[in-house]
């Protein structure tokens, strides 16, 4: 019987307009990353449609809608390529939305586009997360729900505004409830599925080669790369080095990892000094088969498919990881690795271009020639790092085909890829064996969780240098220029912030209200983009709960939603509270009881009808039957059906008055 | 497909709820144990949608996503509790069902009563599957509902089981109560075809005496003079037009007939009762006084409409086993 009611015509003019209200709202985040024709069909839809409702325009028959949907799908699968992923499935549903509203006739139809709309929404919001889109999103729902309760009635639209007021009423008794959900339902620390392919190469992460402007390019994600929980003993902020690819193939401009088949790592050879530091580590999905670790990893999670690689290298056996990924390890921050290299080896990681970067060879060879030990040509290079003048910047100038040359003679300008290329390849020129180490460096204390976050930002390069009787040691060429990199880890996004201010310092309050703004979007970032299982954890752990379990999760949870139906119900029970008799019809009707209780007839009983009544004193006075049963028919009338209110309510106050029933004899 | 174990559901369900109730007065004010309330199609697709949100805000771990996805659950519990208390309280009487003859569609008539002080929205009846046309019934105010319901063969049509309904706001939930009020419809019989001329039999002797002459035939009416009788003044007329009136009448057929069952051999008792009816409505046509004499029962000779309606009555129920 719904669906009847459902497909009944409902295209007036009003509803259509609400529809394409909501159609074009729900799409309108999305017109800009879409193909142009995509919105495009969506506005000549709608024209179409509205046109066909208010001027009788011919709208397509079914066979040219048919067709129309498969060219429209057919482009969809063209531009992507796919239907799947995020922004082709955002397409087809905005396509979907187009089609659906040409062919829009029934209530049904334009409750399927309700629904669309908030999904719409929903897409739009995984995509961007600023606070104005929020703000845009939150109205618009707002919109799609008074347009809900309006297109959702049979009968004519009510008016827009009690709509609007009944709509706003409704989401804001929401609202405690979706807080309640939103703080304590459990979240999970990684996807469930794999995420589509095309948005996990939108990732950002670290890769298994080095070119120019690669990490500067993660210094502006602010995605997590992983976190970390140490147990009792903290690192200081210079040993937070978390170890990923090893780099040690140049080809002039490129490093990458050596191929596979190398040989496994070789634990026995490191000496492990000082104290252990045992943590936990949560990495997000990236992809890759990298398992980060602090410099030097000596136990790890059994039975979590890792084992360490040639260079020292975690990594997962077998699949890459594509969700959260959680281990815990032992590293200690003072090692050394005895590990003896070969002629072979040695000279594999001697091996430089044949030709390129000739003032860096020429300076190197001349550090070699001056030097007495490995150690002073280390000295020397870093050395010049740091009392010549090298900026550490994230928008370095592009570098030719001699990369080390233009970056230490020229620019002189870079990120931390630049230095340790650089270095990597004086100390091959100089005859010393070094490779170039990618990972993390740094991390942020979530002051809330006791934990460390490591962003994407905080993507590092150094290198790694093999002295005789020392093995790899670790050298930062980036800490003699940044020290406060390493030091405070604070990523390089600073200073791109740091120039935006300075950019606007000239004009205070505007500088004032930029400043304010980040604020707000940094907060807005922290505590409710990124309200995921560490604030959870967190905010449980505030409230007392120390251990999160789900069934205190749910316990509390309907706790708290048995608190707020309580007060719903006393809120409806408030606005639908009983008013008293309104109309005067019934007073009138009282009256005229009174007088026939004078004239003996015998009381009105509980529950008696105004008719039952009425023939019941038509038979006690015969005399008065026309005249009561005139009375009783009017106020009848005057009771459920108001059409005529006023003189049918003029007409009984005067047979009322009129109305002088002599007693029963 | 699924229709056969649907429409048992919903009827066991339904008998569920009359056992639980009982049965009605003529007027009922819905209280909260006999309101029930179940997702609508198009709230299930509702609900479906937010869950795939979910499973989504889930898998990208999107705060946003899921601040969206619980502020429309919360959305869909917050309209379910309005969408009960939009029903819960609506006052219902039943008014009258006027007699019909039968294939003369009955109408049943109710008045929803909002007693609240919030309007109330799309509220209808709903009887065997048929909605009426919803209505909206402010604050403190009345509407009447009417059900047309089909008639085949006279007798007293009892309206049996019926739903108060609502889906507002939003159509995402049903809130319906069910109703096993005691209304009934006296269905008159068909009348037959007209061309059987009245039995031309004399009736009670007493009858003329009791007429006073200029009486008898109402042919209009005519302004009222000062001091006329009350029982002659048409107040019906007076209620309509503001102007006092009195009946005026002229003298009829005076001869009453008495309209047998045995008049009629060779016919069955339905076509019987069809004849008889045709009958009284002549009689009725030419203010004839009539009486009728059925085997189980007789209507007294007399005349006017509520004498013919005591006489349609009685045939109408001719071995009903009620009433």
């Amino acid at each position: 019987m719904t669906a009847a009611a459902l497909q009944m015509p409902a295209d007036t003019p009003d509803r259509l307009l609400w529809t394409a209200g909501i159609a074009a709202g729900a799409t309108l985040p999305h017109w800009p990353t879409l193909p142009i024709w995509v919105p495009g069909l969506l506005c000549l839809s709608i024209a179409w449609r509205l046109g066909g409702a208010i001027f009788g325009w011919p709208l397509p028959q079914t066979l040219a809608r048919i067709v129309l949907a498969i060219l429209a799908f057919g482009a969809v699968l063209f531009q992507y390529q796919t239907i799947n992923g995020l922004a082709a499935g955002t397409a087809l549903l905005i396509v979907m939305v187009a089609l659906k509203y040409l062919e829009s006739r029934t209530a049904r139809d334009q409750l399927v586009l309700i629904i669309i709309a908030y999904f719409l929404l929903f897409a739009s919001l995984l995509v961007d997360r600023g606070v104005l889109m929020v703000l845009y999103l939150l109205g618009f729902v707002w919109f799609t729900t008074v347009g809900l309760l309006q297109l959702g009635r049979h009968g004519p639209l009510l008016g827009n505004r009690d709509m609007a007021r009944q709509a706003a009423r409704l989401l804001l008794q929401a609202l405690p409830i979706m807080l309640i959900l939103f703080l304590l339902f459990p979240r999970l620390p990684g996807p469930l599925w794999g995420i589509p392919g095309a948005n996990m190469s939108g990732r950002s992460g670290l890769s298994d080669s080095m070119s120019p402007g690669d990490i500067t390019e993660l210094g502006l994600s602010d995605a997590v790369a992983f976190r970390v929980d140490f147990y009792d003993r903290t690192p200081g902020p210079d040993q937070l080095y978390w170890r990923g690819p090893v780099l040690s193939v140049f080809n002039g401009r490129t490093w990458s990892t050596d191929g596979p088949g190398m040989r496994p790592g070789m634990t026995e050879l490191v000496e492990y000094r000082g104290e252990p530091i045992d943590y936990r580590v949560m990495l997000e999905p990236h992809d890759r088969r990298w398992v980060f670790a602090l410099d030097m990893p000596a136990q790890w999670s059994d039975g979590r498919d890792i084992r360490m690689e040639n260079h020292y290298q975690l990594v997962r056996t077998r699949r890459p990881i594509r969700s959260l990924f959680d281990y815990e390890v032992t590293s200690y921050p003072d090692y050394s690795t005895r590990e003896t290299l070969n002629e072979r080896v040695r000279e594999y990681y001697l091996r430089l271009p044949a030709d390129g970067n000739p003032e860096s060879r020429a300076l190197a060879e001349r550090w070699r020639a001056q030097s007495s030990s490995e150690r002073e040509i280390i000295a020397k290079a870093l050395d010049i790092f740091r009392t010549e003048q090298f900026f550490y910047t994230l928008t370095p100038p592009a570098l030719g085909a001699n990369p080390a040359d233009e970056f230490l003679f020229q620019t002189r300008e870079g990120f931390c890829e630049h230095y340790s290329s650089a270095f990597t390849v004086l100390m091959r020129a100089a005859g010393i064996p070094a490779r170039v180490v990618t990972g993390y460096q740094g991390g942020e204390l979530n002051p809330l969780g006791e934990y460390y976050i490591i962003y994407q930002s905080n993507a590092h390069a150094w290198t790694e240098v093999w002295l005789e009787d020392e093995g790899w040691i670790r050298v930062d060429p980036t800490a003699a220029v940044a020290p406060d990199r390493i030091s405070s880890g604070l990523s390089g996004r600073l200073s791109s912030e740091q120039a935006r201010g300075g950019a606007l310092a000239g004009i205070p309050w505007l500088r004032q209200a930029v400043l304010a703004w980040d604020a707000a979007h940094t907060y807005w970032n922290a505590w409710v983009i990124g309200y995921g299982p560490e604030l959870q954890r967190a905010l449980l752990e505030a409230l007392g709960i120390s251990r999160p379990h789900w069934t205190k999760l749910v316990t509390l949870a309907a706790g708290a939603m048995l608190i707020i139906s309580a007060l719903l119900t006393l809120y409806l029970s408030w606005s639908y509270r009983r008013i008293g008799a309104r109309d005067r019809s019934a007073a009138l009707f009282r009256q005229f009881v009174r007088k026939l209780e004078r004239a003996r007839v015998a009381p009105r009983a509980t529950g008696e009808g105004p008719l039952d009544y009425g023939s019941r004193a038509a038979a006690t006075l015969p005399d008065c039957a026309e005249e009561i049963d005139a009375i009783t028919r009017t106020y009848l009338q005057l009771r459920y059906e108001p059409d005529d209110g006023r003189t049918a309510l003029a007409t009984l106050k005067r047979l009322v008055r009129a109305f002088k029933p002599a007693p029963v004899t | 497909m699924l229709a056969v174990p649907r429409q048992w559901l919903r009827s066991s369900a339904a008998a569920w709820a009359q056992k639980r109730q009982g049965p009605d007065a003529l007027s009922v004010t819905l209280d909260k144990r006999r309101i029930y309330i179940l997702p609508s199609r198009f709230g299930l697709a509702f609900g479906f949608t937010v869950f795939a949100m979910l499973l989504g805000a889930l898998n990208y771990g999107s705060s946003l996503g899921f601040a969206l996805t619980f502020l429309l659950s919360g959305l869909g519990i917050v309209i379910m509790r309005h969408c009960h208390y939009n029903l819960r309280g609506v006052r219902i009487r039943f008014l009258a069902a006027q007699p019909v003859f039968a294939s003369e569609p009955a109408e049943f008539r109710f008045a929803l009563s909002n007693d609240a002080s919030a309007p109330r929205y799309e509220i209808l009846l709903t009887h065997n599957g048929k909605e009426s046309k919803p209505e909206d019934i402010p604050a403190g105010q009345t509407r009447v509902f009417t059900f047309a319901v089909p008639t085949r063969e006279r007798g007293l049509l009892k309206l049996g089981r019926y739903q108060v309904t609502t889906r507002f706001p939003g159509n995402l939930f049903r809130a319906w109560s069910w109703l096993h009020m005691d209304a009934s419809c006296v269905v008159y019989p068909h009348p037959a075809p007209r061309g059987r001329p009245l039995p031309n039999e004399a009736g009670g002797e007493g009858l003329h005496g009791g007429l006073e002459r200029g009486d008898a035939d109402f042919i209009g009416l005519a302004t009222a003079a000062p001091g006329e009788p009350p029982r002659r003044i048409a107040w019906k007329a007076f209620a309509r037009s503001d102007e006092l009136m009195v009946k005026q009448f002229a003298a009829g057929e005076q001869q009453a007939r008495i309209l047998t069952w045995d008049s009629l051999p060779g016919l069955d008792t339905e076509q019987r009762l069809s004849q008889l009816t045709r009958w009284c409505l002549e009689a009725g046509e030419r203010d004839m006084a009539i009486g009728l004499q059925l085997p189980n029962r007789a209507v007294p000779v007399g005349r006017g409409q509520k004498h013919l309606n005591e006489c349609l009555r009685a045939l109408a129920l001719y071995e009903e086993p009620l009433r």
